[in-house]
């Protein structure tokens, strides 16, 4: 009987690269499915979106919501990802993720709200040390920074707003939420 | 004097009321909005109204339709029907007709002002405003600065010039502005609209005394229900609603400190005629409080019709088609979203 040692059979008779694919392919699926469940999350809620605007459209009236009104020019996101390096701190080097609500394009430095997204969330299984009252500190610091940047990005709606009136429907500020989503 | 109309009123208004009723004849059905909530393309909309009165007007339109064509479409054949009627008026029913459309006079200021001060281009503002609304000058108000030049280039030689006394100042046009002035005139309009029929006297009156009522009545709601959130002041709010109505005037104090949508729900129940409209909404909601006015409007619109030998009927018949080329619209929009669950959100039968 010839041991061939250099590809080492396992129970099933895999080898450990039939392993590793079958791991990877596994991946790249989970991969596709969250992809796909994201695709039909963003399209459910920009036919939700759109719908809604037609719905102010036809609360408002066509002379103040129509598409000469709407700013084509390019702009900010409503959302943007900034992504930093931690200093000082146990897992410096690691990147630290910033979801930043309203960011002002002219003034990188005022961030007008900030959402913490860390690696803790990302895999909540691993474990850092002394995170449990690392996390708890983050939790109401958290809540506390999202009360007090409600205001600023309200206002920053607002101002989006603003070209179909300062008193605008309901309907129309519920179509900015789901295109902002 | 009221009841003597029978006597003297087809002298003058007798064959633009039998005009204005045939016309009304031809307003879609609820069989023809059935037909059109199963359309499933834009085409098949044009279809379907190819066999009604917007016939005529959409059938050299090309492939693919758009929603804004329909609705600029269906809105130039009420505004053929509107200048036949007026060509063909005699004082004082020339003047009650031009009242109809000092609102959308007012509508297609404020769009040409906020448009320019957000530097859009004045030739697409002007193709967006309502034809009904149109005046020689009106696109010189891109030049105004201040609501004093506004008034002083363009508007002193329009209807409009009367209701700017109230909210004429040089501050600068900025967008909080511009909102009080669009309410400051569409209030001062209506009162004036209001006064002009009391003056008429007899079925006329009390007839467009109600509906006039009504409209100020949804605009205090709506501008409560919009301005909760906002950095409009209860003041502020106060000085936007109009000078008469049912709501006026122990309404409208109540309406000036509501926060939010049930609290105006408390307000508007303790008044009768619209307990009704506000027993179809659940708590908490507003989507369909537009649907449910709207509603209550083409019911008070169709009683015009049953009076005869007043001017009422006249405003009547625009409102609901005004009302109905909303409705197609928004079928329009369902069917072109691929939405058609949604499209009796908001579509309001007349007959």
């Amino acid at each position: 009987m010839v041991v061939d040692h250099e590809t080492p059979s396992l129970e099933n008779g895999q080898t450990d690269k039939e392993v590793e694919e079958n791991a990877n392919v596994l991946q790249f699926m989970d991969s596709m499915d969250a992809y796909l469940t994201l695709i039909h999350s963003l399209s459910s809620t920009l036919r939700r979106g759109w719908l809604e605007l037609a719905s102010a459209r036809h609360s408002m009236g066509a002379s103040r919501v129509n598409t000469v009104l709407l700013d084509h020019t390019s702009h900010p996101a409503a959302t943007s990802l900034l992504v930093t390096q931690d200093e000082g701190k146990v897992d410096s080097g690691k990147p630290h993720f910033t979801l930043c609500k309203w960011a002002s394009s002219s003034n990188e430095n005022s961030l007008l709200g900030e959402k913490h997204s860390s690696q803790d969330k990302l895999h909540p299984q691993l474990r850092h040390r002394g995170s449990t009252e690392l996390y708890e500190e983050k939790t109401s610091s958290e809540n506390k920074a999202s009360r007090e940047v409600d205001d600023p990005v309200q206002k920053e709606r607002s101002k989006s707003l603003s070209m179909f009136g300062t008193l605008v429907s309901p309907k129309l500020r519920a179509a900015q939420l789901s295109f902002e989503h | 004097m009221y009841g003597f109309e029978a006597m003297t009123f087809n002298i003058h208004g007798g064959y633009l009321e039998a005009i204005v009723r045939g016309h009304r004849a031809g307003l879609l059905t609820a069989a023809d909005y059935n037909n059109l909530c199963q359309c499933e393309t834009l085409d098949d909309i044009k279809m379907h109204l190819s066999a009604t009165e917007y016939g005529p007007y959409l059938q050299n339109e090309p492939s693919p339709l758009h929603t804004t064509t329909i609705v600029e479409k269906c809105t130039l054949k009420l505004v053929d029907e509107y200048k036949h009627m007026l060509c063909q008026a005699t004082e004082p029913l020339s003047t009650f007709l031009e009242y109809i459309t000092y609102g959308h006079m007012i509508d297609n200021v404020v769009l040409i002002v906020t448009g320019t001060l957000h530097e859009r281009d004045v030739q697409e503002l002007l193709e967006k405003c309502h034809p009904l609304g149109m005046f020689d000058s009106i696109a010189t108000l891109a030049v105004a600065q201040n609501m004093r030049e506004l008034y002083r280039l363009v508007l002193v030689d329009t209807p409009l010039a009367p209701y700017f006394s109230e909210c004429i100042t040089s501050e600068d046009l900025d967008d909080m502005n511009i909102e009080i002035m669009r309410n400051t005139l569409y209030n001062a309009y209506l009162e004036d609209f209001y006064k002009f029929c009391q003056k008429l006297g007899g079925a006329t009156a009390e007839i467009m005394s109600d509906l006039l009522a009504f409209e100020a009545d949804r605009r205090a709601v709506n501008i409560t229900i919009n301005s909760i959130g906002t950095e409009l002041t209860r003041d502020d709010r106060r000085k936007l609603y109009s000078n008469f109505g049912l709501l006026y005037p122990y309404g409208h104090e109540e309406l000036a400190v509501c926060e939010d949508i049930d609290q105006v729900r408390a307000v508007m129940e303790k008044y009768p005629p619209y307990q009704s409209i506000f027993s179809k909404l659940s708590y908490g909601e507003s989507q369909m409080l537009d649907k449910a006015f709207y509603e209550e409007e083409v019911k008070r619109l169709c009683l015009a019709f049953e009076q005869q030998f007043h001017y009422g009927v006249f405003f009547a018949y625009m409102r609901l088609r005004e009302q109905e080329i909303r409705n197609l619209m928004w079928i329009s929009e369902c069917v072109a979203q691929n939405q058609k669950s949604r499209v009796h959100d908001s579509v309001v039968f007349i007959f």
